[in-house]
């Protein structure tokens, strides 16, 4: 089927096949059409259906609040064409992405699960050809008999990867994480979509990196501080990690970070927070590199950064309530320029 | 076409939004230290209440939902804001605040098929 999109900047044009999701199909032939969470949540990827019929995959899609449905406005990352179609899409769209990060289809078999803490998994997947993402990117994971796609940002960083590893935190009624959590799901075949998300890292940048993270939203993190390694970014450039959990049966990754600081002592620096009970001294004793502190994650941020936060660039990641609290700490304390926060908004 | 009363300028406490009913149109006035601005209660972006998402420090209002930002000193778009912020004239009367509503100031959130393709082809 040919879509049309009427952008600010053009109009564009690309085939979809007769059961994709017309924002994956428009990105695979490297539009930059809007998007944030990419499985319909966030409202951002909203157009209009001018000419033509396309349809909600999921009608229920949380992000339909920000379309106006009267006006025939979908959510291009969970809507379908029935034939050909026109949108109107009320942003700037370019062709001109970087052919080495423009996203496709893989499969993948589960691979490597293995706990991480009580109710937090970590897996790979093994992919049928190999990817090139950047460091912070994410995918869109769906699994034969498991309805909707759901997207987990990756933990190591390769250029040409043939495995991601993922974490997983599991949900109450989260059909993906049950079925992750379920017994005998390595080797099972789940389809892979990315890279995709634009809260990257690359060592060009030149500046100071911050990471906040909370529970599993470490995971973006760590890609990051794999490919910063990789690099020898922190030879010249400081590191500042802050990991926010509950209490210390939900740390995790601590023995990969302390490695991180081992390797670069002079310029990495790695804080878990723990919001809930207080730092239990054989924790400290296990983990000499890592510093511990008590409270929530963007306070504790807030406060050992005060007067560091100059020529930073921070990444956000975790619950929505926590990004919401380092948000707020980042423009209001920080004063960070919005241009210098990087985060997707997954729900 | 008239000057209406908004609220008394010390309801408002330094580097906080608030809203107000004037006559049926919803108006956010926002103490940003140096003075007041009034502007129609949702981000011009994607129409998050700026009452809830809106940060105000430094003279500086932010969104913090996509982190669009406006000087409220000058009315300028900073950083990544792609739309200015549309506002009310605003004046005070002695502790009053007075804002000029002829009509209610409002967002094109429209995707647009009822506007012409010159209009919707546009820069922002």
């Amino acid at each position: 089927m040919k879509i049309s999109v009427q952008s600010k900047s053009g109009v564009f044009e690309y085939d979809c096949g007769d059961d994709e999701l017309l924002l994956y199909a428009g990105l695979r032939h490297g539009l930059t059409l809007p998007y944030e969470c990419a499985t319909g949540t966030c409202g951002t990827c909203r157009a209009r259906v001018v000419g033509g019929d396309a349809v909600m995959a999921w009608s229920d899609a949380p992000g339909l609040s920000y379309v106006n449905r009267d006006k025939n406005e979908i959510l291009m990352c969970r809507a379908k064409a029935r034939g050909d179609c026109t949108l109107r899409v009320p942003a700037a769209v370019t062709n001109s992405m970087n052919p080495e990060i423009v996203p496709g289809y893989r499969q993948g078999a589960i691979a490597n699960v293995h706990k991480l803490t009580h109710d937090v998994l970590g897996f790979g997947v093994a992919l049928d050809r190999p990817m090139t993402f950047r460091a912070g990117q994410f995918v869109v994971l769906e699994a034969d008999g498991v309805a909707g796609g759901r997207a987990y940002s990756m933990v190591n960083y390769r250029r040409g990867a043939d495995r991601l590893d993922f974490v997983v935190k599991r949900k109450p009624g989260g059909a993906f994480s049950d079925w992750l959590f379920a017994d005998r799901v390595d080797g099972a075949r789940v389809a892979v979509y990315g890279p995709l998300g634009r809260a990257t890292f690359a060592p060009e940048g030149g500046k100071d990196v911050l990471c906040v993270a909370g529970g599993s939203g470490i995971a973006g993190m760590m890609s990051i501080l794999a490919c910063g390694r990789e690099a020898s970014y922190f030879r010249d450039h400081k590191g500042y990690v802050f990991f926010g959990v509950r209490t210390e049966r939900d740390v995790f990754y601590l023995d990969r970070l302390s490695a991180l600081v081992e390797a670069f002592p002079d310029n990495l620096e790695v804080t878990a927070a723990l919001s809930d009970t207080p730092v239990p001294p054989a924790l400290r004793q296990r983990f000499p590199g890592i510093q511990f502190d008590t409270g929530f994650v963007h306070v504790v941020t807030a406060k050992r950064m005060a007067g560091r936060f100059a020529g930073v660039v921070a990444y956000v990641a975790g619950p929505p309530p926590m990004v919401d609290g380092a948000l707020r700490m980042l423009v209001l304390e920080a004063r960070l320029p919005g241009t210098d926060i990087r985060y997707d908004k997954f729900s | 076409m008239s000057w209406k009363r908004v609220c008394a300028a010390d309801e408002i406490p330094e580097n906080t939004l608030k809203t107000f009913d004037v006559d049926g149109v919803a108006i956010v006035v926002a103490n940003y230290g140096g003075g007041f601005r009034a502007f129609p209660p949702f981000c011009p972006h994607m129409e998050e209440p700026l009452v809830q998402s809106g940060l105000l420090d430094g003279g500086v209002l932010t969104c913090s939902k996509h982190l669009w930002q406006w000087d409220l000193r000058t009315g300028a778009m900073v950083g990544i804001a792609e739309k200015p912020l549309l506002t009310y004239e605003l004046k005070r009367d002695g502790g009053d605040l007075l804002a000029f509503v002829d009509r209610e100031l409002e967002y094109e959130y429209d995707v647009g098929d009822d506007v012409s393709d010159d209009e919707f082809f546009k820069a922002n």
